[in-house]
């Protein structure tokens, strides 16, 4: 094999045929198999991959950190002259925190809620006896200042639940930086941010490793993030390295069928807005069974008979770059692959439907006007004693909207904003202080619930977590026929409707008597569906209907959702804060902050050009799958403030680039433009 | 557009979108599940404790159902020749002062105790579990009602209040049921309202409220089968609490009248005679001692493979 860049001084931590087994009730679970690729000093590396793939089992077997079931089988990890895979448990806890440090995912639980910062940070000191507390102090302080958190002689001695999301993980970078270790691990250091915060983020880790000359690993299934972040990539599948290189090379000029599939699926890459998303068939391989041949070939978009019998050797193309595929080398080499980046090599799914027009929808499904949902904070007396005048906060302000029938609306917002409440104000799921929802113009709003339960037929709610939202202990039949069990249909049969349900859903029927926690993410969610449509609904609301879903998957469930529309003239309203997903599926968009809508209007025009300068940031804060689009300035700096405390003038005033004098004042109106759009903005941008 | 999804060729299965592939069919499917049932089993057997735990309550309920079978006298037949005779091989056991024989009144003792347990803790679980879920369900001012209420009846002590009982009805074996399941229930209520206040801001009983289901639904179909199992557990491990119960109970003379034959009088009656025939308290002390292991050590293995975030883990 080409190793021979492994040793020069060039590389920082060299890991060689790693290979981890978990030990379950299941069998032994391959986790990682020969895993192989070297870590190169001063750069940034990403490990990128699907859920499944094995990327944070790479990062905990580096620091010996792995779950008590887990078992090395094999390989080893150089680090200088050691071999971490080998050492001791104290020489692994002398490299621990000192040489190799880690940023967690999510900083609230990463952190110790009851000691201050002034204190956690002092102790990831401990090892420097010689350096007094207010030398550390000192230390710290500076580096709260590197990343950027203002103030940071007096937040330092506050605790964790005084930061805001951002600000702690900013925090938590500082302490994994604190002890200046040569490799920064960060395991998917943005995915609980919104997406202002991850784009500052993004910069942030980058400053600093340029700065202090760092090694930084991150490990993500965001592959905006990898290709805005890194400079090396390395594709983990199922628990293999399949490819690796230069982030140039796998961006621009991937070499294997799962990369460039990958890439393909990403809807922040599809500029044509067809509706329908390209989809990677199949599943992860059940990784207790004997594995043979090329591990992506079930899957493949390219598979050949000897991708199923034997294992695909290395096809290097540079300098710690190669790839693992059968078409790059040997008898079965393909001089045309890959073929040119506009062509594109996964097939989409099912058969594509024709969007029905809808130029004009008619009467309105659901019109909602000036909807307020307020909810209290402090109860009447505590009020009264403690002389707080505002006892409420406005989770929903004002807000009107409305969704057509076959039309898709989407409701964009970062967390907070008060999406999620609305969505649940129109099904009667909270209580609402003030304006009007109506339904096919009959008024619905806090109506009681035996009066609503015959609506609810034709309304449904898909729900945020896919596995989630489905009952426990109830198999996947009882779970989709229990909708008619609510309204009491009887006469009907269940087993067939059962049946009917899931081919609608394509969710094959042995399913049926499976149980939640034996599905994945997209097959609760294609029971989610299902149970939604089962009483055939006029009007479905999605809260996050891609979140906790592959990329490769979440292209299934948005065609499927198109189809379903198609055919049955749904109206959609989608609450999400994934701006490339819906793009690509809704007729128009509403944009929220702080439980007001700031703007609102066709999608495409929103895109192309944005009237508020909240909404404008958000289309540029997401990270684009293409390293040559690499954006050199945060477009927004700060975070949503809270609630409690709501601006006086224009809610977006404290962190708008463009704010005026009068932003701070007044808060601005709707405004209705020519082309129909909506915005609440002092100074539009167009 | 070099799309090659199935490969004629090969014949070799296609994949579905769905991502179970063709060969795995249903029977993979319920075949996974009985691995899992297995597993459990494999877990249980293997653990020193449940299979000594499983083995005594065995024998537990074998000699009390089977008492009329294998007992070798009547347990209220009096032999007084051979009254406190010591152990020997026509009274393994010995005899007590009336001269019965001490171990059929042992087997017969087990019937009482069994019942006990048997009636005493299933309804007071199935009483605690409607209370618990609609304290943890219900309004806030019927959550606090019932607290109260279950915080009063922990507080007061079960000696007292048999004592009580007693003295206004008289001693009997219904009494000491009613006082076991008074006193067993408010542990059930709590565990079973903890457990319905978590699940209540779950994602899953949000979209069953979103689908139209009403409480009475959303408690038997989705609350209840999620709170149940944690239930089971502590019956299990309640189950020695309550033959005390009623050995001690009877042993103070509130319990089951003579001449029926029960741990707690046997205990009472050695008690009296300790000098000359130890082997009473002994011969009686011995089967309330393995009943109390047996359920105990049960009910920890139950948990331990049914919970494993209290578990050691394996």
């Amino acid at each position: 094999m080409p190793r021979d860049v492994t040793d020069t001084p060039e590389t920082l931590l060299d890991i060689r045929n790693l290979s981890v087994d978990f030990r379950t009730p299941r069998g032994r679970v391959k986790a990682l198999r020969d895993i192989s690729f070297p870590i190169r000093r001063n750069r940034i590396i990403g490990i990128v991959g699907e859920s499944g793939s094995g990327k944070s089992t790479v990062l905990w077997a580096l620091l010996g950190l792995l779950a008590k079931n887990a078992e090395v089988t094999g390989g080893e990890v150089r680090f200088g002259e050691r071999d971490l895979l080998h050492a001791s448990e104290a020489q692994l806890r002398a490299v621990r925190g000192e040489e190799i440090s880690v940023v967690f995912q999510d900083p609230m639980t990463s952190q110790i809620p009851v000691l201050t910062y002034a204190r956690q940070m002092r102790d990831i000191l401990y090892r420097r006896p010689g350096v007094s507390i207010a030398e550390k102090r000192r230390l710290a302080v500076e580096m709260l200042t590197k990343v950027g958190i203002p103030d940071p002689d007096k937040r330092i001695d506050q605790y964790p639940h005084h930061f805001s999301g951002g600000m702690r993980q900013r925090a938590g970078i500082a302490m994994a930086l604190l002890t200046g270790p040569q490799l920064l691990l960060a395991d998917e250091p943005t995915t609980a941010l919104d997406v202002t915060m991850e784009a500052q983020i993004i910069h942030l880790l980058q400053d600093l490793q340029r700065e202090l000359e760092a090694t930084v690993v991150v490990v993500s299934h965001n592959l905006g993030l990898i290709a805005e972040l890194c400079d090396d990539v390395v594709v983990m599948y199922a628990g293999e390295v399949i490819e690796a290189g230069e982030v140039r090379e796998i961006f621009h000029n991937a070499q294997h069928p799962y990369t460039r599939a990958l890439l393909e699926c990403d809807p922040a890459r599809i500029d044509d807005v067809s509706r329908k998303l390209p989809v990677i068939p199949g599943d992860i391989p059940d990784l207790t069974r004997a594995l043979s041949g090329c591990i992506y070939a079930p899957r493949c978009q390219r598979v050949m008979p000897v991708c199923r019998d034997e294992a695909p050797q290395e096809v290097a193309r540079g300098q710690a770059s190669f790839a693992r595929c059968h078409l790059l080398a040997g008898s079965h080499h393909d001089p045309d692959w890959p073929p040119p980046l506009d062509v594109m090599t996964v097939g989409l799914d099912g058969v594509a439907k024709s969007k029905p027009t809808h130029a004009e929808h008619g009467k309105p499904l659901l019109e909602i006007s000036d909807l307020n949902v307020r909810f209290e904070t402090v109860g009447p007396l505590r009020a009264r004693l403690k002389r707080i005048a505002q006892r409420h906060v406005d989770a929903v302000l004002d807000v009107s909207l409305s969704v057509g029938p076959g039309e898709t609306v989407g409701l964009v917002g970062e967390s907070g904003s008060g999406k999620t409440t609305l969505g649940r104000a129109v099904l009667n799921l909270v209580a609402s202080q003030a304006g009007t929802i109506r339904f096919e113009g009959q008024e619905i709003r806090n109506m009681p619930e035996s009066r609503f339960k015959p609506l609810r037929r034709d309304m449904a709610m898909m729900f945020q977590d896919p596995v989630g939202s489905l009952s426990p202990r109830k198999s996947v039949r009882a779970l989709i026929t229990e909708p008619f069990q609510i309204h009491g249909f009887t006469g009907v049969d269940l087993d067939a409707e059962a049946e009917r349900l899931a081919e609608m859903v394509r969710l094959p029927k042995a399913f049926l008597s499976r149980y939640p926690h034996e599905l994945s993410g997209g097959q609760a969610r294609r029971v989610g569906v299902a149970r939604a449509l089962a009483l055939n609904p006029k009007l479905i609301i999605a809260d996050e209907p891609t979140a906790g879903l592959d990329v490769s998957v979440q292209g299934e469930i948005l065609n499927l959702m198109a189809d379903l529309q198609a055919e049955h003239g749904l109206g959609y309203l989608i609450i999400t804060h994934n701006l490339p997903v819906v793009r690509h599926i809704a007729d128009r968009l509403a944009i929220m902050y702080l439980g007001r809508i700031v703007e609102e209007g066709r999608t495409a025009e929103i895109f192309k050009r944005p009237v508020h300068p909240y909404t404008r940031a958000l289309v540029e804060g997401v990270p684009q799958p293409d390293p040559d689009r690499r954006r050199m300035h945060v477009s927004i700096s700060g975070e949503v403030p809270s609630l409690l405390n709501r601006p006086k003038g224009c809610d977006f005033a404290g962190r708008c680039p463009l704010v005026q004098d009068r932003c701070r004042a007044e808060k601005p109106g709707h405004v209705t433009m020519a082309d129909g759009r909506r915005h609440a903005c002092h100074f539009p941008l167009a | 557009m070099s799309v090659n999804r199935s490969d004629p060729e090969t014949g070799l299965p296609p994949v579905d979108a769905s991502g179970l592939p063709d060969h795995l069919t249903e029977a993979d499917v319920r075949e996974s599940a009985a691995r899992e049932r297995r597993e459990k089993l494999r877990l249980f057997l293997t653990n020193w404790q449940g299979l000594g735990g499983l083995i005594l309550v065995t024998l537990f309920f074998a000699s009390a159902i089977f008492a009329p079978w294998i007992a070798p006298y009547e347990p209220n037949v009096l032999d007084v020749p051979s009254r406190l005779s010591g152990p020997t091989w026509d009274h393994l056991a010995g005899t007590d002062q009336l001269g019965r024989d001490t171990l059929s009144r042992i087997l017969y003792g087990g019937r009482v105790a069994l019942k006990i347990a048997a009636i005493g803790v299933s309804v007071a679980l199935v009483v605690g579990l409607i209370l618990g879920m609609i304290a943890g369900f219900g309004p806030r001012w019927l959550d606090n009602l019932l607290l109260l209420a279950f915080d009063t009846v922990r507080a007061f002590p079960t000696i007292v209040l048999a004592l009580a009982t007693v003295a206004l009805t008289g001693p009997s074996l219904g009494v000491v049921l009613a006082i076991v399941i008074i006193t067993s229930i408010p542990q059930y209520a709590r565990v079973a309202r903890t457990a319905t206040l978590t699940l209540r801001n779950t994602d899953f009983i949000l979209a069953e409220r979103s689908l139209g289901a009403g409480t009475a639904r959303t408690l038997l179909h989705h609350v209840m089968p999620n709170v149940v199992g944690p239930l089971l557990i502590l019956a299990a491990m309640d189950v020695p609490v309550v033959v005390t119960v009623e050995a001690g109970l009877s042993f103070l003379g509130l319990g089951v009248t003579p001449p029926t034959a029960s741990w707690g009088t046997i205990l009472n009656e050695g008690y009296l005679v300790i000098r000359d025939a130890p082997w009473m308290v002994v011969a009686g002390g011995i089967p309330l001692i393995l009943t109390t292991l047996g359920f105990t050590f049960l009910g920890e293995a139950l948990r331990d493979i049914f919970d494993p975030r209290m578990g050691k883990g394996s």
